[in-house]
């Protein structure tokens, strides 16, 4: 009896370990990416994190794209740039015409009433698009050209040329799909706006008929105009697209980077875990791993047997981790003691031990790489204890016996001693906090860290209850707008430095409203400069994408901006070394 | 028998009412504000938008997930409004809130739509379970025969038992990360042994030729993720097992079994076990519970979609149906584990009698 | 009674010894990151167990973590132990129906928490005379109900179902979504976490002492201990509590490695200690930022086998010689 159960046992774990090969070989013009999270929802006008966003540039097409350095746009379902025309001191007028050769999957042109259609639907009241509608709130209205069906005009309130980029920052959607009798043609986006809207029948049967095509787990209710479609999902497993047999873009003569569509097939591979990610690519199983983490990259690169399949890339970013200072402390109030704190932080360290030596420094918000606008006149900050303790003499404090700092203000004995807190569970944060403490506590400097989890972290942040904060902000190269991070009106949302003065106030609304680049350039770096005496908040550096991919793919074309990577354009033409 | 079964049920419904309620208004007091949230997550938003519109936005967000209720049937009145001082500081709401509306949503059913996906509750439910319960049910299976075999093993060889138990402890010390993520080196790899699938379950892309081998690709895939949960759960149960039996055996009745002759493993068999297992039965009916919830480790290591990684994801985004529902399940696991415990008490020790 | 240590017992004595004397030795202020010495591998002058991703000596981290075990990790699991163990055996012994109370009392005591549940606003704004009438009240109708006949009869308290039901809902809560809760309002501090841990991790050993006590129970000589009329206070120390404690002794070190799991889970989570506080569970888990260097997971993976290990062998220890003991009464 053992025997046989023995023998039993020894059969089936031969068959489980033998008799399949190691790892499946991937048929030739297929692509496997891995993501380190499920999109979750696929609803284009929902898209609220990176995979989703993906998708949809998979699925349908914006009018506006931006370019692989991530500085300039590129007309993707726009025939060319928009026209833009101001009028008086707040309207602007963007006009677009659509390519001719655009169609949906059932052989109609793309036209501008399916632009109307879709920011009708944005705003349509009791759709849960309030993000979009808070993002495009600047559209105030379309206008359609009576003589061309492709040519139409946005109405924008605002001057920013940052506007002219966010207008055509959308996925146009078919009208046919979801309301095949135009119903919503004679409701204004105004009407909607107001939510009297919801008095009309047509905007009540258009509610149910978007909730019963549950566009969140079903796009293909909704079927767009980009080059591919979903074939199978599989939540928390994997994505695969399928490329459309018959699709507009063939036809381009000479089709830009995102109006390519290479491979036949792409299988987007859930895999949350970085280590099993690593693994399944020396095991080929994926063929790009994007956003790798640096040690194990660099240590990758550093192996023959892996040069030998896996090709590498590096690829400077606009994203930079920084220290953020709230200003509304009392302790944190004068520009000395903020610039005598990000003394204690050593950088070139941090990016040696941290980044594996791939980031790069700046001396200000705007990324080195921008060329005009960035000021490299101003010095890098250095790590330098003895500063420190020049600066904060400077700002008034004094040292007590050897234990620590004091200073009077408002009357009263203020003790420097602070909180610094970061997103719990980021590796390269947390060494940066490690290491400004230690920094910190050989000047009697006391800190206490506080890693907190990323939703109370955010919450602090607005509620300003922070002291020092380290964070990462997802640079754009293209938006000079920074309305939203130093003006003293967006204190209660994302200033969350609380930094803000009548002067750089003013200089922000200047930056915005410039068409001149010229100008603009002066105001920038005058921009800069104040940032950089005020120090509100302390760029550490910029970080570099970390792409590794399979030779098989050939070169891979790989973006400033996330995700990083062209998928549609890999072109799996052999690579010459 | 019926009447206490039924006594039990009620009393089981009452507490999983109760466990529920207060995760309920823990989770609802502690969440931070949607609405904001949702503001917050528009990259490049906040320009143009006054701050009446800001808030129009927060609350129509408020309002579609019906979080602009008062929580609970009462709330607290500030204590700036001119209530006597020897006056209860409540507001009655009525049946317009939350809890009262979650909780109806429950009785029939109903657990609500996630924030995050739009779908409902019990449908992510449904699905993670489709990949936790292979994987627990599996490792809890092979659990408890080898807790069995191991420790009436060592118990009869008796000279072994020392070095088991040594190695057993040592499993023990490594946290589950560790384990899964040893085994996804040593097994999966291509520098060492290639053997395994280093994740997930398998993709379409994969044809079969028959089901045979489909069941087979299948299992191969379950291998490392239930052996690493085997491994981590092993070591508590023997050792406790062991402890037990190891007091069984010196018992009056062992020597008695041993004094009319009975072979030794008969005796470790037949007698030391079955009394033995009494103290540990707890350990293993406390196995129903987290066979549900999973373990986010494992599922995170071999990238399956379970409920622990769909609890953890939930908590991290404050996606709160899908979070209740997940404690909801647990609840009625764990007490269903407790009907379960006491049944068996009763099968292994007739002189155990539970008083109603 | 001294009896003479085994050899394997004198090895578990002098780890235990050895981690007392690195946790008094180790380095009483944090440690300094190195940015420019990370990751080296062990044997190499000045750090010989090699240095961990930011720098930091592995074995001034391990002198640290012994500290952090000795003063966390372990109180915590003997803790968590006791007061399971507690009201494990109150639960099992006393069931449902054998504790009872005069109603008058429990009139009292519950009228008393209707009234305090009411009137919280006013008790958190001046606790002191709010609280002062509440306990005059109650105080008031166990006055007036004691001398009644319905205040004299017995009413039996279900410690049993209550302590099940507390487990029930601690058990359900998962532990992670409890700490967040907890974190929510105020991070814990080192000695927080202690309680907190204690408060979450007595149920295991509850429920283990509560199954064991209901079949001391059912055994003749606490039944014949029970007919003879002896206090309950000595029938539980006499009697059941020699043949229930060893369940919980032979948990007793896998308790501790189940703290030590599970603070690197919440150290990883960044709700534990500080990140300033070494522990050897956090140096386990920057192995995943660093998952080629070995040694991050030699050191303190031996350093935690050891002390589990010791611990079994010393508890094991005990386990005889209480039998030993056991036999002599017998």
């Amino acid at each position: 009896m053992k025997r046989i159960l023995f023998g039993l046992l020894l059969l089936l774990w031969s068959s489980i370990t033998g008799c399949s090969p190691s790892a499946t070989s991937a048929t030739p013009d297929t692509v496997r990416i891995r993501w380190a999270r499920d999109p979750e929802n696929l609803d284009p006008l929902i898209a609220n994190n990176p995979s989703s966003y993906e998708v949809s540039t998979l699925l349908h097409c914006s009018l506006l794209n931006i370019s692989d350095t991530g500085r300039n746009i590129v007309p993707w379902l726009a025939a060319a740039s928009p026209q833009v025309e101001r009028l008086g001191d707040s309207l602007m007028l963007v006009s677009y015409s659509l390519r001719p050769e655009a169609t949906w999957d059932n052989g109609k042109p793309v036209v501008a009433q399916d632009v109307a259609f879709t920011l009708k639907m944005m705003n349509c009241p009791g759709l849960p698009t309030e993000m979009d509608q808070a993002m495009f709130h600047f559209i105030q209205d379309i206008r359609l050209d009576t003589t061309d069906s492709r040519r139409f005009t946005l109405v924008c309130t605002g001057q920013s040329s940052d506007y002219v980029r966010n207008s055509g920052d959308f996925s146009i959607l078919p009208e046919y799909a979801l309301d095949p009798k135009g119903s919503l043609r004679s409701v204004s986006i105004r009407e909607l706006r107001s939510g009297a809207a919801t008095a009309y029948a047509s905007v009540t049967s258009f509610v149910q008929r978007y909730q019963a095509a549950q566009l969140a787990q079903h796009p293909d209710n909704l079927p767009g105009c980009g080059p591919y479609q979903l074939k199978n999902w599989q939540p928390g497993r994997f994505l695969t697209f399928t490329r459309k047999l018959k699709w507009w873009g063939d036809a381009l003569a000479k089709a830009p980077p995102i109006l390519r569509a290479v491979p036949k097939s792409i299988t987007y591979q859930i895999i949350p875990d970085a280590g099993t990610a690593m693994l399944a690519l020396r095991r080929g199983d994926i063929d790009l791993y994007p956003l790798m983490p640096a040690a194990e990259f660099a240590r990758l690169r550093r192996s023959d047997a892996d040069r030998a399949r896996l090709s590498f890339y590096t690829v400077d970013s606009y994203e930079c981790v920084v220290a953020n200072f709230n200003t509304r402390q009392p302790t944190l109030q004068d520009r000395f003691t903020r610039q005598a704190l990000s003394a204690l932080f050593d950088v070139p360290g941090l990016i040696r031990a941290t980044q594996q030596g791939a980031a790069y420094r700046s001396a200000s918000i705007v990324s080195p790489r921008v060329h005009p606008y960035y000021n490299d006149s101003l010095p890098l900050p250095t790590y330098d204890t003895q500063q420190a303790i020049t600066l904060l003499r400077k700002a008034g404090w004094r040292e007590v016996n050897g234990q620590g700092w004091v200073r009077k203000q408002a009357g009263k004995l203020l003790e420097l001693r602070l909180s610094l807190s970061y997103r719990a569970g980021d590796p390269a944060l947390e060494a940066a906090a490690l290491q400004f403490r230690a920094a910190a506590t050989a000047i009697r400097i006391p800190v206490d860290l506080r890693p907190t989890e990323a939703s109370l972290l955010v919450q602090q942040l607005r509620e300003g209850t922070t002291e020092v904060s380290l964070r990462s902000i997802g640079g754009n190269p293209a938006a000079y707008d920074f309305t939203p991070l130093f003006h003293s009106n967006s204190t209660s949302l994302y200033n969350y430095s609380g930094f803000g003065t009548p002067a750089s106030d003013h200089l922000i609304e200047a930056i915005v409203q410039t068409p001149d680049t010229a100008q603009k350039t002066r105001l920038l770096r005058r921009f800069q400069r104040l940032l950089y005496t005020e120090r509100p908040i302390y760029v550490l550096y910029f970080l570099q994408y970390r792409i590794a991919a399979a030779r098989r793919l050939g070169r891979v074309p790989v973006t400033s901006i996330k995700p990083s990577y062209r998928a549609n354009a890999i072109d799996f033409s052999p690579v010459t070394k | 028998m019926g009447r206490y079964l039924l006594f039990r049920l009620g009393r089981t419904v009452l507490a999983a009412w109760g466990i529920l309620s207060i995760i309920f208004l823990l989770t609802r007091w502690a969440a931070t504000d949607i609405g904001l949230q949702t503001l917050q997550d528009a990259p490049t938003l906040g320009r143009g938008l006054s701050v009446g519109e800001q808030t129009r936005i927060a609350q129509q967000v408020r309002q579609r997930y019906g979080l602009d209720l008062p929580v609970f049937y009462l709330s607290v009145l500030t204590s700036d409004t001119d209530t006597p001082a020897w006056h209860p500081h409540w507001h009655w709401n009525g049946t317009r809130n939350q809890y009262h509306r979650w909780l109806r949503g429950v009785v029939q059913g109903d657990l609500g739509n996630s924030y995050r996906e739009g779908t409902p509750v019990t449908k992510l439910l449904l699905q993670a379970l489709r990949y936790t319960l292979p994987l627990t049910v599996s490792a809890t299976f092979l659990a408890t025969i080898s807790t069995v075999l191991l420790a009436s093993w060592v118990n009869y060889y008796n000279r072994w038992r020392g070095l088991v138990l040594a190695i057993l402890h040592g499993i023990q010390a490594l946290p589950l990360f560790l384990v899964a993520l040893g085994l996804l080196l040593l097994l999966a790899n291509p520098d060492a042994l290639n053997w395994f699938p280093a994740f997930g379950l398998g993709d379409d892309t994969e044809q079969y030729s028959s089901w045979s081998e489909e069941l087979l690709q299948y299992l191969r895939h379950l291998v490392l993720p239930v052996f690493s949960l085997l491994l981590v759960a092993l070591p508590g149960f023997v050792v406790q097992l062991d402890g037990a039996m190891q007091q069984e055996l010196r018992e009056p009745y062992v020597a008695t079994a041993r004094a009319k002759g009975a072979p030794p493993v008969q005796v470790v068999r037949k007698h030391v076990l079955h009394n033995a297992l009494l103290p540990v039965l707890p350990l293993f009916t406390e196995l129903l519970p987290s066979m549900v919830t999973g373990s986010v480790v494992v599922e995170m290591v071999y990238a399956l979609p379970g409920m622990g990684r769909l609890f953890v994801e939930a908590a991290a985004q404050q996606d709160l149906p899908v979070l209740l529902g997940v404690v909801l399940l647990v609840a009625i696991a764990r007490l269903a584990s407790q009907l379960l415990a006491d049944a068996l008490y009763q099968w292994a020790d007739p002189r155990i009698r539970l008083h109603i | 009674m001294t009896r003479r240590l085994s050899f394997a017992q004198w090895l578990a004595v002098s780890w235990l010894l050895l981690v007392v004397v690195s946790a008094c030795i180790a380095p009483t202020s944090s440690p300094v990151p190195d940015l420019l010495h990370t990751q080296e591998p062990p044997f190499q002058d000045p750090h010989w167990l090699g240095t961990d991703p930011l720098g930091h000596d592995v074995l001034q981290l391990l002198l640290a973590g012994a500290r952090t075990t000795l003063l966390i990790s372990i109180p915590t699991a003997v803790l968590a132990s006791l007061l399971g163990g507690a009201a494990g055996s109150v639960a099992g012994f006393w069931g449902n129906s054998t504790y009872q109370v005069q109603r008058a009392s429990a009139a009292a005591g519950v009228i008393g928490a209707v009234i305090a549940l009411l009137f919280i606003p006013q008790l958190r704004t001046n606790p002191f005379p709010v609280g002062l009438v509440i306990g005059v009240l109650s105080c008031t109708v166990y006055y007036a109900l004691r001398r009644t006949s319905w205040g004299q009869r017995q009413i039996a308290v279900p410690i049993d179902s209550m302590v099940q039901a507390l487990i029930a809902l601690l058990d359900s809560i998962p532990l992670l979504l409890l700490v967040l809760a907890i974190a929510a309002v105020q991070r814990p501090s080192s000695m927080g976490l202690v309680v907190l841990l204690v408060l979450t991790c007595w149920t295991t050993p509850a429920r283990l002492l509560r199954a064991v006590t209901l079949r001391t129970k059912a055994l003749l000589f606490v039944e014949a201990a029970v007919v003879a009329g002896l206090p309950t206070l000595r029938i539980l120390r006499y009697h059941i509590w020699p043949n229930t404690w060893p369940v919980l002794l032979i948990r007793l070190p896998l308790s501790i490695a189940i703290i030590i799991g599970l603070e690197t889970t919440l150290s990883f989570l960044g709700i534990g200690l500080a990140p300033e506080v070494a522990s050897w569970g956090r140096l386990l888990a920057s192995i995943r930022v660093a998952p080629a260097a070995w040694w991050l997971l030699v050191w303190p993976g031996a350093a935690i086998f050891f002390t589990i290990l010791s611990l079994h062998t010393l508890v094991s220890t005990k386990i005889t010689g209480f039998d030993k003991h056991l036999d002599v009464t017998k």
